[in-house]
């Protein structure tokens, strides 16, 4: 395919896949006894429109206070983690352990305990998106300063860097590709948890909003808020694809595989 | 003043085992070798592949810790990587993020030297090498021949006493080659008779390489690695209007003559 052509298909196809679900979702909602239950697109759609002027921004700052604030400090944990469990054997084989057991529990299993222990509020979807977003990047982090080329850190030794140095300036740099496609993993969790965490336990938010326009019965507005949950997500990774091709540009071969 | 030392590294008894982590197996690259490298020479190391030639280079190096003997490096045993001892690797493997001018400059910043110095440095080494106005590219975008170029720069960068090279050349097509030994010897200074020149140590394949570019070379056994000959080459210099030469030839001829047996085993054994 040419460049031109190739460029026309990545929006085309995105965008007629778009429009099939639409069309399905029509044809579903019309062949549904009840409109209510299964509101058509274009009811949804209005349902948005009507949203822009109550609380939606509002719902919208609060959740992306939450991922800010969860997510950050997740982040946070996972790297110093990976720095840590990456600095020695011995080391690594204490935090190991743990990383291993907790990982594979779901972030939802704690919203009883979370609940008890804070309360329901903010706190509780920034736990859970803090607990679900440190460990992806902590095992892309810890993977990627494990695959950094020994000749590298030779080579830069020989050059007379300090060990501070080697870690700054080449296990950082050499592994940056790894933390960045731990940091988009960790997004897509941290999104799922958010949702859950403010449904369960929040008392404000994007997700919160889900269940409240739930008990008030307006399916139009719940599956609006939904589609909005998923254009954020959406748009939010789009920002971390962008550094990662940032990231990348010294090695446009493994910016490609990562497309 | 103490009088500098007429032997720059000496290997007393080195032998090195390596042990994989993974099944325990033991390796036995090197084994009961001394032998001294003096200052201001041309060595080129050959043998056959996997007698321990790189890792020779890399205990001289620092990077490893002989499992017995010692590295000494001007009087003193070796206890790791040391500007002093600059090293180039066969896989150039310069940092992919950081651009010619970056990656030779990368030396002087790990040292300390100011900013204006050391850009000032790097683009006369730049200069030196051939890579004028490609300061700016990335190691990605260069040819094989300027990667390496570039990693011979970033070399020179600190100035070192010994320059330790493994198989530089290996990566780079033939006119290239020829090409880069030259600027290699000018850079050493082959043409300035009597000057104090750096030490080399440059680990080949190419016989004739060895031959052509060496004060002495030294020839390794393997299983385990082993000194086999010393030969000393008493060519005049500079080297490259002997290129082609019969003295060289012969001198070829005898270098074959001393390896081909081990040569030919080393490829059956990998072949197997
Ligand atoms: N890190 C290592 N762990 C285990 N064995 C090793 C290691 N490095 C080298 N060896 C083994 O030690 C021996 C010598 O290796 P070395 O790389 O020094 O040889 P070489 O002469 O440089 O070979 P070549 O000409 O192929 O580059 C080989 O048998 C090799 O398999
Ligand atoms: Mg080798």
């Amino acid at each position: 395919m040419s460049r031109a052509g190739a460029r026309f298909g990545a929006v085309a196809l995105p965008l007629s896949g778009v429009a099939a679900v639409v069309v399905v979702w029509e044809v579903a909602s019309r062949l549904a006894a009840n409109a209510t239950l299964v509101p058509p697109p274009l009811t949804v759609w209005r349902a948005f429109a009507a949203m822009q002027g109550s609380d939606l921004p509002a719902d919208i700052g609060a959740s992306l206070l939450h991922l800010a604030i969860g997510y950050g400090l997740g982040v946070g944990a996972g790297l110093a983690l990976a720095l840590v469990a990456a600095s020695s054997r011995a080391l690594e084989a204490i935090v190991d352990p743990f990383v291993e057991f907790l990982r594979p529990i779901s972030p939802i299993a704690w919203i009883p305990l979370a609940i008890l222990l804070f309360g329901v509020g903010r706190a509780v979807p920034v736990f859970l998106i803090f607990y679900a977003s440190m460990f992806p990047i902590f095992v892309a982090t810890l993977d990627g300063i494990r695959r950094v080329d020994a000749r590298l850190i030779h080579a830069a030794r020989s050059l007379g860097a300090s060990r501070r140095l080697v870690v700054t300036r080449v296990v950082l740099p050499a592994a940056l590709p790894s933390v960045i496609a731990g940091a988009r993993l960790s997004l897509g969790v941290a999104w799922m948890s958010l949702v859950a965490g403010e449904i369960v336990g929040g008392d404000a938010g994007i997700g919160w909003r889900i269940l409240w326009y739930q008990e008030f019965f307006q399916m139009d507005r719940v599956m609006a808020a939904i589609l909005i949950v998923g254009v954020l997500g959406l748009g939010a990774d789009l920002l971390l694809r962008a550094l990662q091709h940032l990231a990348r540009r010294w090695n446009p071969a493994a910016a490609e595989s990562a497309a | 003043m103490e009088k500098p030392l007429d032997e720059l590294v000496r290997l007393q008894g080195v032998g090195m085992v390596y042990q994989s982590s993974r099944d325990g197996e033991r390796v036995e690259a090197l084994a009961g070798i001394d032998f001294s490298v003096r200052r201001g020479e041309f060595l080129t190391v050959v043998g056959p592949s996997g007698c321990g030639k790189s890792t020779l280079l890399s205990l001289i190096a620092g990077f490893a810790a002989p499992t017995s003997g010692s590295v000494l490096f001007e009087g003193r045993p070796v206890d790791g990587p040391d500007p002093a001892r600059g090293v180039m690797f066969q896989e150039y493997a310069l940092f992919p993020w950081r651009t010619v001018a970056g990656n030779v400059e990368f030396g002087p910043f790990a040292r300390g030297v100011d900013a204006a110095t050391r850009r000032a440095r790097a683009q006369t080494l730049i200069d030196l090498v051939g890579l004028k106005g490609f300061e700016r590219r990335y190691p990605h975008e260069l040819s094989g021949g300027m990667r390496q170029r570039c990693a011979l720069a970033r070399m020179l960068a600190n100035e070192p006493t010994l320059w330790l090279m493994d198989e530089p050349l290996a990566a780079v097509d033939l006119q290239t080659r020829i090409i880069l030994q030259d600027e290699l010897l000018r850079l050493w200074g082959d043409a300035r008779a009597g000057a104090q020149r750096p030490t080399v140590m440059f680990v080949t394949h190419g016989i004739d390489e060895a031959v052509l570019l060496a004060d002495r070379i030294l020839v390794l056994g393997r299983r385990p690695g082993r000194i086999k000959e010393v030969l000393e080459v008493d060519l005049p210099r500079p080297r490259a209007a002997l290129r082609g030469s019969a003295e060289v030839a012969r001198l070829t001829a005898h270098l074959w003559e001393l390896i081909r047996d081990e040569a030919a085993q080393a490829i059956a054994e990998e072949t197997q």
